[in-house]
């Protein structure tokens, strides 16, 4: 857990309420990650039900720029943690820069996801499943990066201080689930 | 009986507690309390809506054709929308309610971890409800609680829709709820109080919590497939089309198995409270019982497809008959710890602990008739029958429902600074317990003689069966008119309650009744063992608290040297 | 451990049970548990196949050891609130017992054993139960929202002694000697003698169904997409009921066996005779010569098809020619005359095309007073609810002669 330098100056309750939303947050990923889940064991259903996976006279789908931009997410991850440990110590240029950063490699993985969704035929259980797990995917990654848009927005307005970086720290934790998320839809969906 | 009055030590008025107008209730507030009893108030008002649909379905049923409904469409919407209300809309923000009332209580806290997600999380529950009983009216909400497709997908109406988009609310609202729980119970248990020193209720609810955050999911992401499927042209469940009917089963039940625990474990915890104290005895096993729920939680989740003995692909059905079995061991545990706390104890026949008792009574069946429809053989022959029915009501509503009213009984004068009235409630008891048992017995003998579920017109030879049947559901239905009546009267004229009227030693009655908005003056330090009934400690502990509550301190009950006596116990 | 307080005015009574509390209650939890096996007979449906045997065997045993815990737990309940009640006004507490690890250990051991005892029961009847005997019949079953239909075929060497093949029509005799050899037909009843394993093969046209047949004890989802199977064997020769346990709609309770004002058969039922030449003499015989041999006479062809339950009719209409008794739909008594009526407001020709329509797109317009719930039968053979061109203008043919109005 990234540890603030200033977390020792917080007064009692603001520790608790701190402890508090971190333990909430994790709550809330596991139980949110089983959504997930659930999508992958409906994708496994549907491909157990097929002879083969692709069916029969369905092209697969093109793994290469999807791979691309997975690889992309995953630098993006970094990028937020070290801008959690920026801001940590109070260097807002180098939060800037990172947290930036990140959010254009978010955007361009959303792109590219967006293209392949437009892209392929709109019929047949192996489109409707890609379509659906990548679209609930990316309206996660949207509403989270929109909302790491909006914490850019504070620290700039200045409420978020190395003293309380709470903001920060939940939308990396939220970032981190995104890409948890997509991996495990990447490997359903393109390598297994 | 002779009847025994709630026993009552002098109650000190101590700082005035607030008092609170029924407007105070209909407002968004942040207090976990003013949330507690929205919820309970809330749900109460959907138990009367499924109750007087099961009233119709019970009205229909006395005779073999169909005639009170139009036709057979307008039957299946009265027991879809029955038993979707009464699991989701009742039993479930029921629960959610006493938890939220008692939790930071129990635990001496303030309130919850997050109170406005607390408020969030319970407003989400009424626009659902509106969306579930439009449904109603709309119509084609016809395809049962499990809603199976390809039947819930073939209709038109959007009564279908509404009923996906509701329960995806509830859904919602559960795993905020539960969120809520599992950070203010980790969190925020005062000094002393270790994860074993917590009440058995507050264990319950975090096992129940657990289920909930893994298990909800799931039926999140069935709903979206659904809706997709109805309104979006993709067809997961339609087989022309490459999809699976089967998928939809096993989704569901992924969630729904495991839904059943989260009615139920609430209600064991309920009654780990009730019995103890009215038998004025420590629980028997207090940790066995406490970790047997998280066996409960564990187990569930690997038995859903027992729901599915006639649809399964046969060579997997025996596994999960299997775990079913399994569930039986830790459940089994706690009956029969339950039977060890009351045996040897001082009964005190008051309405919460008749209503305990009957619980423990009526559950056994329902869990008996569980086990039989674990073994696949015999659930093939009654599968989706009135066998099944049976079973549901007898561990819904024989386990839930009257441990809730237990609950009610035990918790009202803490909730309002009012006892309930004692007559009433014994009266309430003794027409609810016999109904009870003439209305959901009788449905195991039509089920296993051959009368399917879900059906408006049946074969004669179970008319007069079903007779017995209706009329003893209607007794039930008046029977619940008591408690209502009992609530509304008791809150204007019942006798004023002490703080802890039950002599209880867990931290909920260390405060006035009702608390006041901070819950405790000062931070209260909870006496070691929750359960240690019949120790000097304890009973000086309950004095004390009665001469002067809020903060206990423990130098007034425990005696330096003795404390370490009690704290093993 | 410190005593209560306030003394209890009464000594705190032993909790040890005594020895002979602990025999009685023994015998009377075995002797309850037989008792309740007694009630066997009485609450369960007529035992007619091997089955059946083997399930109400294991039910024995299940009932045996629920009936065992249930008057254990409820036999506790009861001596514990006789023997320690508060007496009114003691307000002293029980004893400070908080446990015991061997009866602890003893209560999580004895329902293991049970259970483990109870799954291998339940393992060895499925298993028994699930055998493929040597000589099954095989019989196809489709459902369709609310009928049962099950499918016969009748081969060179099945042909009933009443017929040659020398005098079937050239397009049967085709049929019969073509690739799989057959003709099919269907019945809206199962039929089949005592001793004869049957071997179900279903299949649904529309939405989740299940076949169960209570006497026999067996039951089987039948679900779109896929061909589910079920076995069993009669021991008892009779008529019994066959249910659709499955929810699939407005007729659900209607979409099984039933018995009529007189006493007849209705809807779907398993005939089981005493031997095969009854099988032969009273049910296969005469159907499948009717197939081989159809009328050329297009209504009476129709009457026959609508008959021979192919379609699942029966439970939405009523037609007293035919017996039908359904009111999930108009009642066809009289259609003849109404349908050219009927053909003015839908645009149609005439009362044919009007009848055809309502066949082959009945949701284009809806019966005032009627729901949209009428099945669409289809032109080809992969949609579900084939109707052919063929069956549709003999049934049409058929219902235009329906004039009377016998019931009115
Ligand atoms: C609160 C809700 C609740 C609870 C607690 C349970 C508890 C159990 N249920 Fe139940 N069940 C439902 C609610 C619940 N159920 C509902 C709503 C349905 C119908 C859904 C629908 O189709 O609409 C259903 C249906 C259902 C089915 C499917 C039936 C069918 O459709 O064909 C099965 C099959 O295995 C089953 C099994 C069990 C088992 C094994 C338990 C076990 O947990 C029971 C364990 C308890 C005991 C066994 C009693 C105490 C133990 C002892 C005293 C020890 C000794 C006992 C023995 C050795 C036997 N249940
Ligand atoms: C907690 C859950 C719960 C509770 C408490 C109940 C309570 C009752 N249930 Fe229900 N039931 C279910 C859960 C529950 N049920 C579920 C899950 C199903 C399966 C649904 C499905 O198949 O999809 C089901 C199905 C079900 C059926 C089967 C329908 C069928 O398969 O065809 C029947 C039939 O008798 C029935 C009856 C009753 C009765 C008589 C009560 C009684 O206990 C109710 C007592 C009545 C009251 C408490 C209210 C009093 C109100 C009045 C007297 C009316 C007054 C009216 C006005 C003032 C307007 N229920
Ligand atoms: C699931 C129930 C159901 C089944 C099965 C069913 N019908 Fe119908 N039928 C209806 C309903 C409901 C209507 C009225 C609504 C409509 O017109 O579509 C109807 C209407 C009709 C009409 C028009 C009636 C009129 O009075 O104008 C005809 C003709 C008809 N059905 C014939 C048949 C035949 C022949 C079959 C079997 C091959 C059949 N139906 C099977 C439910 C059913
Ligand atoms: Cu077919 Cu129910
Ligand atoms: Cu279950």
């Amino acid at each position: 857990m990234a540890q603030n330098v200033a977390e020792q100056g917080l007064s009692r309750d603001e520790l608790i309420a701190l402890r508090n939303k971190r333990t909430g947050m994790t709550v809330f990923q596991i139980s949110w990650i089983m959504v997930f889940v659930c999508l992958i064991v409906v994708n496994w259903q549907l491909r157990s039900n097929s002879p083969t996976w692709p069916p029969a006279g369905v092209e697969p789908l093109p793994w290469a720029l999807p791979t691309i931009v997975t690889i992309l997410l995953v630098v993006s991850g970094w990028l937020v943690h070290n801008a959690l440990q920026a801001i940590n110590a109070n260097q807002l240029g180098r939060f800037f820069g990172q947290w930036r950063a990140a959010l254009v490699l978010g955007a361009a993985f959303v792109a590219v996801i967006a293209f392949e969704w437009i892209t392929i035929p709109t019929t047949g259980q192996y489109s409707t499943v890609f379509r659906v797990m990548t679209a609930y995917h990316a309206v996660h990654a949207v509403a989270i990066g929109l909302y790491m848009w909006y914490v850019d927005g504070r620290v700039r307005a200045e409420r978020v201080t190395a003293r309380d970086t709470w903001a920060v720290e939940a939308g990396m934790k939220l970032w981190y689930f995104v890409i948890a998320a997509w991996i495990m839809f990447y490997l359903v969906l393109y390598v297994l | 009986m002779a009847a025994v009055t709630a026993p009552t030590l002098p109650g000190v008025a101590g700082e005035e507690p607030t008092r609170l107008h029924v407007s105070d209730y209909l407002r968004w507030s942040v207090d976990h309390k003013i949330i507690g009893v929205q919820y309970m108030a809330t749900a109460l008002f959907f138990f009367i809506f499924g109750g007087a649909l099961a009233m119709l379905i019970r009205w229909e049923l006395l005779t073999p054709a169909i005639d009170l409904m139009a036709d057979g469409q307008a039957y299946n919407s009265l027991f879809s929308i029955h038993g979707t209300v009464m699991i989701f809309l009742w039993i479930i923000p029921m629960i959610a309610g006493l938890g939220n009332y008692l939790v930071p209580l129990m635990l001496g806290a303030k309130d919850m971890a997050f109170p406005w997600l607390n408020a969030f999380a319970f407003w989400l529950i009424p626009p659902a409800g509106m969306l579930m009983i439009l449904g109603y009216f709309v119509g084609q909400t016809e395809a049962g609680w499990t809603s199976y497709p390809p039947l819930s997908t073939l209709f038109s109406g959007d009564g279908q829709t509404l009923w996906a988009l509701s329960l995806h609310l509830l859904g919602i609202s559960s795993i905020l709820g539960s969120i809520n729980f599992i950070v203010t119970i980790r969190n925020m248990r005062p000094a002393g109080m270790g994860y074993f020193q917590m009440p058995l209720f507050v264990w319950a609810v975090l096992a129940t919590s657990i289920i909930v955050v893994m298990a909800t999911p799931f039926l999140a992401g069935a709903l979206t497939l659904l809706i997709l499927d109805r309104v979006a042209g993709t067809a997961f469940f339609n087989p022309a089309q490459g999809g699976d009917v089967l998928l939809w089963q096993n989704v569901f039940w992924f969630y729904s198995h495991p839904a059943v625990y989260i009615m139920v474990l609430p209600a064991f915890g309920v009654i780990s409270e009730l019995l103890a104290v009215h038998s004025r005895k420590p629980v028997f096993g207090y940790r066995a019982i406490a970790l047997s729920s998280m066996a409960i939680a564990l187990v569930g989740f690997t038995v859903w497809a027992h729901h599915m003995f006639t649809s399964l692909t046969p060579e997997l059905r025996i596994p999960f008959m299997i775990t079913s079995m399994i569930i039986a061991v830790p459940t089994g545990i706690k009956v029969f710890s339950w039977l060890g706390t009351i045996w040897g104890g001082k009964i005190h026949f008051t309405s919460a602990m008749l209503f305990a008792l009957s619980f423990l009574s009526m559950f056994v069946i329902g869990g008996i008739s569980g086990v039989m429809l674990g073994s696949v053989p015999w659930d093939i022959h009654v599968h989706d029958t009135y066998f099944v029915v049976s079973h549901l009501h007898f561990v819904l509503f024989g386990g839930s429902v009257l441990a809730i009213y237990g609950g009610i009984y035990h918790w009202f004068p803490k909730i309002t600074g009012r006892m309930l009235d004692e007559r009433l409630g014994k009266i309430h008891f003794w027409i609810t317990y016999p109904a009870f048992f003439l209305t959901f017995f009788p449905m195991h003998l039509a089920g296993m003689l051959g009368m399917p579920r879900r059906v408006a017109q049946y074969a004669p030879e179970f008319q007069t069966l079903n007779v017995i049947i209706s009329i003893a559901a209607f007794v039930l239905g008046i029977s619940t008119f008591i408690l209502l009546y009992n609530i509304v009267w008791s809150l204007y004229h019942g006798e004023k309650a002490s703080a802890n009227p039950w002599r209880a030693l867990t931290l909920e009655w260390a405060t006035s009744s009702p608390p006041p908005s901070t819950n405790f003056i000062g931070d209260p330090v909870p006496f070691p063992n929750p359960y240690g009934y019949g120790t000097e400690a304890a009973y000086n502990y309950v004095e004390s608290q009665n001469k002067k509550y809020g903060t206990v301190n423990p130098a007034d009950y425990l005696p330096a040297e003795k404390s370490t006596a009690v704290t093993s116990e | 451990m410190s005593s209560s307080h306030p003394p209890s005015p009464r000594s705190t009574p032993n909790m040890t049970p005594s020895l002979a509390l602990i025999i009685v209650g023994v015998v009377v939890m075995i002797a309850g548990g037989l008792g309740f096996t007694l009630f066997i007979p009485m609450i369960l449906p007529p035992q007619a196949s091997t089955q059946a045997q083997q399930v109400d065997q294991l039910f024995t045993f299940l009932l045996f050891f629920g009936g065992v815990i249930f008057i254990l737990v409820e036999g506790v309940i009861l001596v514990s609130v006789i023997r320690f009640r508060a007496q009114p006004g003691d307000l002293a507490d029980g004893p400070p017992v908080s446990g015991n690890t061997t009866l602890e250990l003893v209560w999580t051991a004895i329902p293991a054993v049970l259970v483990t005892v109870l799954a291998i029961l339940s393992y060895t009847v499925w298993i028994n139960t699930r055998a493929i005997p040597a000589n099954e019949m095989s019989v196809g079953a489709t459902a369709a929202r609310f009928a049962w239909t099950f499918n016969y075929e009748v081969g060179q060497e099945t042909l009933p002694t009443t017929l040659n093949f020398g005098d079937l029509k050239p397009e049967i005799q085709a049929d019969l000697t073509d690739e799989d050899g057959v003709v099919h037909f269907n019945n809206p009843k199962l039929y089949t003698w005592v001793g004869q394993p049957v071997v179900m093969e279903m299949q649904s046209q529309d939405v989740n169904h299940a076949f169960w047949i209570p006497a026999m004890r067996v039951k089987q989802d039948v679900l779109p997409g896929r061909t589910t199977e079920i076995r069993f064997t009669p021991t008892m020769a009779g008529n019994y009921r066959i249910v659709c346990a499955e929810l699939c709609g407005s007729g659900h309770g209607a979409m099984a066996g039933e018995v009529g004002r007189d006493g007849e058969l209705l809807g779907a039922w398993l005939i089981v005779f005493e031997n095969e030449e009854d099988y032969l003499a009273n049910f296969f015989d005469p159907a499948a010569a009717t197939v081989l041999v159809p009328p050329d006479d297009p209504a009476l062809l129709g009457r026959q098809i609508l008959a021979s339950g192919a379609y699942p009719c029966a439970t939405c209409h009523t037609l007293d020619d035919l017996g039908w008794t359904g009111n999930i739909g108009p009642n066809m008594n009289g259609i003849g005359d109404r349908a050219a009526a009927r053909a003015q407001t839908t645009g149609d020709a005439d009362g044919a095309a009007y009848l055809e329509h309502s066949l082959r797109h009945p949701g284009d317009y809806l019966v005032p007073g009627f729901g949209n719930l009428m099945p669409q039968f289809n032109p080809d053979p992969g949609q579900p609810n084939y109707m052919p061109q063929s069956d549709l203008d003999a049934i049409v043919a058929y219902l235009l002669t329906q004039t009377a109005n016998p019931s009115n």
